[in-house]
């Protein structure tokens, strides 16, 4: 509008560095460039002018790395938890497009990019032109994950639940955090069975949180369907369980992000009886995001295996 | 009409599935055709998804499986051209996974791990085992038996062998146990299947069951393929875990097909090696409810087959008999509630092991029959509504040896054949004796006789019992006693002192058999004796007492016959008086003359005292006659009284026709009779010739009936003729011409009819052979 052709951002690593989508079931995809905590964030920001020869005056030219919460609901509330700024010209005319470098040392991305049902957090670099009437603005958006490392404790989910006479299931998980690329690995056993079970299922819940006190938000989704059983088992049966969390959209457990929000995982284990009965019970699982390096694809089915005979 | 609607639904929804699979499986080749991978799983899983209904019955699902496993193994070709080459079948193995719905998601995982096996990425053994565990998440027993059905036939070519060397190739060991488990599983759903469904429908559901239980089967079939599996192995892994999950399962159609199926498909060195300590163990544990008896028998009839085919086959130290023997009877003991049919048909199948393989040992014969005498005598009960049975068990012995002496050796078969029922006992002992008659056996010590008539007892006497069913027929009567008679005849022997013996032993068993026995089976005794007496004669000259054994013999007869007297069987006794008589005189010694003249005036007696009828008087007195004048060893002093006596007592019957023919008859006694004073010589008396047929005419004469009249006349011309050609002289033309003019002016008087043609015809015959002969009488 202002006549200005500018290109902002250039980061140093634009061409090698991964780029991940921002929404999973969006099409087409939008990506954006990945960043991890405390890495750099560096570039230029060129502005080209459209009009060579004329003279662009402005007052001062800014960058922002900024990370931001926004709550659909509560639209213009928008909570900053980092704000970092750099100037990258004093006030004055620029008569042809030239290249400003930039550089965030060592940034702190304490959070993980996060688009849900009633909540975002994301990351974006700002180039504000400041003009006396009206600033021009471009933002580049940034993708953050959060690593974690190997978590310390990581005790088997294991319990005995039943209803009085009628159903006695024992089931167990081999762990109770996974990584986004894990596999779950499991049993349940039946200690008694008195109904006519139809089928069994496990399925993964997201449950996100928003507000606090009376305010809160709860908004549940069923990730996965995943079928376990089929037919009605008898007393001593034992129903092996494998479920691969690649297959599914998910994002590490986020407790109380910036007092805002928080998203949980659970697994629901369903049982479904001829007469469509659903007798269920919910454990929460934490999932966390492994350091892409030590991840080897290939090795998964057999690593799956291996989970099996322990 | 609910079940043809049944069955409409049920082909509509094939058909419907059908359409399905075939539109699935197209489009699931046509994008693996254009390599797109996932789209080809999608259309797998579709099609797949159609495996997952509950509505089709064992059969219609079987046919749809059929459908889509065929289709599968396009997907299976795709996959090892595609991926082995690539090396990334491993997350193949994961992303079929995926999969929302667990029936195909376990198809398409098997499919892939088959794969995966042949590309010798990973462990065989892990992959076998992974694919044999993750099977369990199908609980459904139709889908479930199908699914493990799937897995079984996937891996079949792909099972570590004998021939593996690695760890990676696994070895038999996994193999065995991969069977052994989905094996089991696939038990456990086969009988979960029994309970499930309403009470009613149970008939229907078992015959499901039984269409489905190839499957099951089929996993033993596969381990008996395995080339690795050797005896020791059957022994220590394979067949205790079988008959383990066999017991546990408490499940009879299972126990006894899988029984079955482990006896057919797995060799006889197996069977032998497992026999006695763990295969009939475990059909011996009480609470099993298996029917045991087709196991049994099965087992018996394969072992039996294999030592037929070589006796080699069996070890020495393997006692087949014994070993089936002691289990079997263990077996009977624990299961009060076992039908006799079941207790004989195993006894049975033991009975046909023994003559099968141990021909020799008639001893074993003896002891099956002894074990079930054992078991009837311990518990009465089990005997009854079994005679059937029991009596086919009875025969088994006498068909196989075909000789009843053989079967006098079996100690327990008398006391068995006593558990028949009446009827049946009797039929069983016919079916003996016709067999001794047709095969012709001799039985030939007293003591088989002994043991042959105990063994006979309903037959030759009357029973304390009586019998079940009504009545006896008589005439069924009376054939069974006509054998019992035909049978004293097979009981013969060479020796001659034996088979004193044996008519004494015979005797003791036949007298007792009462008044409507003797009738049938005392003669047959007496010939037997009469006979003996003739072959002493014969060896005379080599056994000097004959003559007291004679003698005894005679007494012997005379006792037989004393009970016919009793019993009132006069004719019948007064023929074989005279055939005693007729062997007394053949010995011709003195006793034995005073004992004939007995038998004769015992005849006299019966003739005089019991022969009331006048056909039946004529009868006897001609056959008094007759054996008199063929006996020749009659001093005169016994030969004076008897000839006068046959005289008088021919004159002193009733008619005048029969008194004529009496006469004429006793005519002869003079002629061609002989008595010991001449030596053998006919006394050629004519006096007393010409004097009885005087008085014979003279009889006639007084006859009123013309035409017996005439037929008299005919026959006394016939007598004259008769003597004068054998030498009398003293028979002058004048009689003979007398008499022809007396029946020419008579003739003509008479009624025609068919006798007057006869007597016409007899009278012609007669006057030609008198003018033939002319010449020669005078």
């Amino acid at each position: 509008s202002s006549g200005i052709n500018a290109e902002y951002g250039v980061l140093e690593d634009e061409e090698t560095r991964e780029k991940v989508p921002v929404l999973a079931d969006e099409e087409p995809k939008e990506t954006q460039h990945l960043f991890y905590d405390g890495e750099s964030v560096t570039g230029k920001v060129n502005i080209k002018l459209k009009q060579e020869g004329k003279k662009l005056e402005h007052q001062g030219i800014r960058i922002e790395f900024l990370g931001l919460i926004e709550i659909y609901y509560d639209r213009g509330n928008h909570y900053e938890f980092v704000k970092l700024d750099k100037d990258l010209a004093r006030p004055g005319d620029l008569s042809e497009s030239c290249s400003f470098p930039f550089e965030f040392l060592k940034v702190v991305k304490q959070y993980e990019s996060y688009s849900g049902r009633n909540v975002r957090l994301r990351y974006f670099l700002k180039v504000t032109i400041c003009r006396r009437l009206v600033d021009i603005i471009h933002e580049k958006g940034l993708v953050v994950h959060q690593l974690s490392s190997y978590p310390e404790t990581n005790s088997p989910l294991k319990m005995e639940v039943g209803i009085e006479d009628c159903l006695h299931i024992e089931f167990e998980y081999n762990r109770s955090k996974y990584h986004l690329n894990d596999v779950i690995v499991g049993k349940i056993y039946f200690i008694l069975v008195r109904i006519k079970i139809k089928h069994m299922e496990l399925s993964i819940i997201k449950r996100e949180t928003t507000g606090s006190g009376p305010n809160t938000y709860n908004e549940n989704e069923q990730i996965s369907r995943f079928e376990i059983m089929d037919g009605a088992p008898v007393r001593g049966e034992s129903i092996p369980i494998r479920l691969f969390l690649s297959a599914y959209d998910l994002t590490p457990t986020m407790k109380d992000v910036n007092k805002k929000f928080s998203v949980r995982y659970y697994l629901n284990l369903v049982l479904v009886d001829e007469e469509d009965r659903r007798y269920f019970k919910q454990q929460e699982i934490t999932l966390w995001r492994k350091s892409p390096t030590s991840l080897k694809p290939e090795n998964r089915g057999v690593a799956a295996l291996e989970n099996m005979r322990t | 009409r609910i079940n043809l609607r049944m069955d409409v639904d049920q082909s509509r929804y094939l058909d419907a599935a059908k359409d399905a699979v075939k539109r699935e499986a197209f489009n699931m080749q046509r994008s693996l055709d254009k390599g797109l991978l996932m789209d080809g799983l999608r259309h797998a899983t579709e099609m797949l998804n159609e495996l997952r209904t509950s509505i089709l019955t064992p059969k219609n699902y079987y046919e749809l499986y059929m459908m889509v496993t065929m289709e599968l193994t396009h997907l299976n070709m795709y996959m090892s051209a595609e991926f082995i080459k690539e090396n990334k079948i491993a997350d193949l193995y994961e992303l079929v996974q995926h999969a929302g719905n667990i029936l195909p998601r376990l198809y398409l995982l098997i499919t892939v791990g088959v794969v995966y096996i042949r590309s010798e990425e990973c462990s065989r053994k892990d992959i076998l085992q992974d694919l044999v565990e993750m099977c369990r998440g199908v609980q459904h027993p139709l889908r479930g038996l199908f699914l493990r059905n799937f897995l079984l036939t996937s891996t079949r070519d792909v099972l570590p062998d004998f021939d593996t060397k690695t760890a990676e190739e696994g070895s038999i060991d996994d193999s065995i146990n991969f069977i052994l488990l989905n094996f089991s599983e696939m038990n456990k759903l086969w009988v979960r299947m029994q309970h499930q469904g309403h009470t009613r429908d149970r008939s229907k559901r078992e015959q499901e069951r039984l269409e489905l239980k190839l499957l099951v089967g089929t996993n033993l079939e596969r381990l008996s393929r395995l080339e690795g599996v050797t005896v020791e192995r059957y022994e220590k892994q394979i067949l205790p875990a079988v008959l383990k999950q066999l017991v546990n399962c408490k499940d009879s159609i299972a126990q006894e097909y899988l029984m079955d199926c482990i006896i057919q498909v797995f060799p006889d060195e197996f069977h032998l090696r497992t026999l006695e300590n763990t295969f009939l163990d475990t059909c011996c544990q009480p609470q099993s409810q298996v029917n045991v008896r087709n196991i049994i028998i099965s087992i018996i009839g394969r072992l039996s087959n294999f030592a037929q085919a070589d006796p080699a086959n069996i070890p020495n130290e393997i006692k087949l008999f014994d070993i089936f023997s002691i289990k079997v009877t263990q077996i009977i003991q624990s299961r009060s509630e076992m039908p006799s049919e079941d207790i004989i048909a195993l006894q049975s199948a033991l009975m046909k092991l023994a003559l099968n393989v141990y021909p020799t040992e008639v001893g074993y014969v003896n002891q099956v029959l002894q074990n079930t005498l054992i078991i009837f005598q311990n518990e009465e009960s089990r005997a009854n509504g079994c005679s059937g049975e029991l009596s086919k068990l009875l025969r088994v012995p006498i068909d196989h040896y075909q000789d009843i002496l053989i079967v006098l050796h079996l100690s327990a078969y008398p006391k068995l054949l006593r558990f028949l029922e009446l009827c049946t006992r009797k039929e069983l002992c016919m079916y003996i004796a016709e067999h001794i008659i047709e095969t012709d056996t001799l039985i030939y010590s007293h003591d088989q006789v002994d043991q042959l008539l105990t063994l006979v007892e309903c037959l030759v006497a009357d029973c304390a019992e009586k019998p079940v069913s009504n009545i006896e027929d008589p005439d069924d009567f009376d054939c069974q006693q006509a054998l019992v008679g035909r049978l004293v005849h097979q009981m013969t022997s060479q020796v001659p002192d034996q088979q004193f013996l044996i008519l004494n032993t015979c005797k003791k068993h036949l007298v007792v058999g009462g008044n409507r026995r003797i009738r049938f089976t005392l003669p047959s005794l007496i010939f037997k004796a009469v006979s003996l007496c003739q072959t002493y004669h014969e060896v005379h000259e080599e056994d000097d007492k004959w003559e007291k054994k004679v003698t005894k013999i005679l007494q012997y007869i005379t006792s037989l016959l004393s009970a016919l007297i009793k019993a009132e069987y006069w004719e019948l006794s007064l023929r074989l008086y005279l055939q005693a008589a007729l062997v007394c005189d053949a010995m011709g010694v003195s006793n034995a003359e005073a004992m004939g003249y007995e038998f004769i005036s015992h005849a006299f007696a019966i003739y005089e005292e019991e022969v009331c009828d006048s056909k039946a008087q004529l009868m006897a007195i001609s056959l008094i006659i007759a054996t008199f004048e063929k006996t020749t060893n009659f001093c005169e002093e016994n030969h004076e009284p008897l000839r006068s006596q046959c005289f008088r007592a021919s004159s002193k019957l009733l008619k005048k026709p029969d008194q004529c023919r009496a006469v004429s008859l006793c005519a002869h006694l003079y002629w061609s009779g002989k008595n010991k004073e001449e030596g053998g010589n006919q006394l050629q008396n004519s006096t007393k010739v010409l004097e009885c047929l005087k008085k014979a005419v003279r009889i006639s004469n007084q006859c009123m009936e013309p035409t017996v009249q005439v037929q008299l006349f005919i026959e006394l011309l016939n007598k004259y003729v008769y003597f004068l050609g054998n030498g009398c002289e003293e028979v002058s033309e004048s009689v003979l011409s007398q008499l022809v003019g007396k029946i020419k002016e008579d003739l003509p008087g008479l009624e025609s009819g068919d006798i007057t043609r006869q007597i016409v015809n007899h009278f012609g015959t007669t006057l030609g052979f008198l003018e033939h002969h002319h010449e020669l009488l005078f």
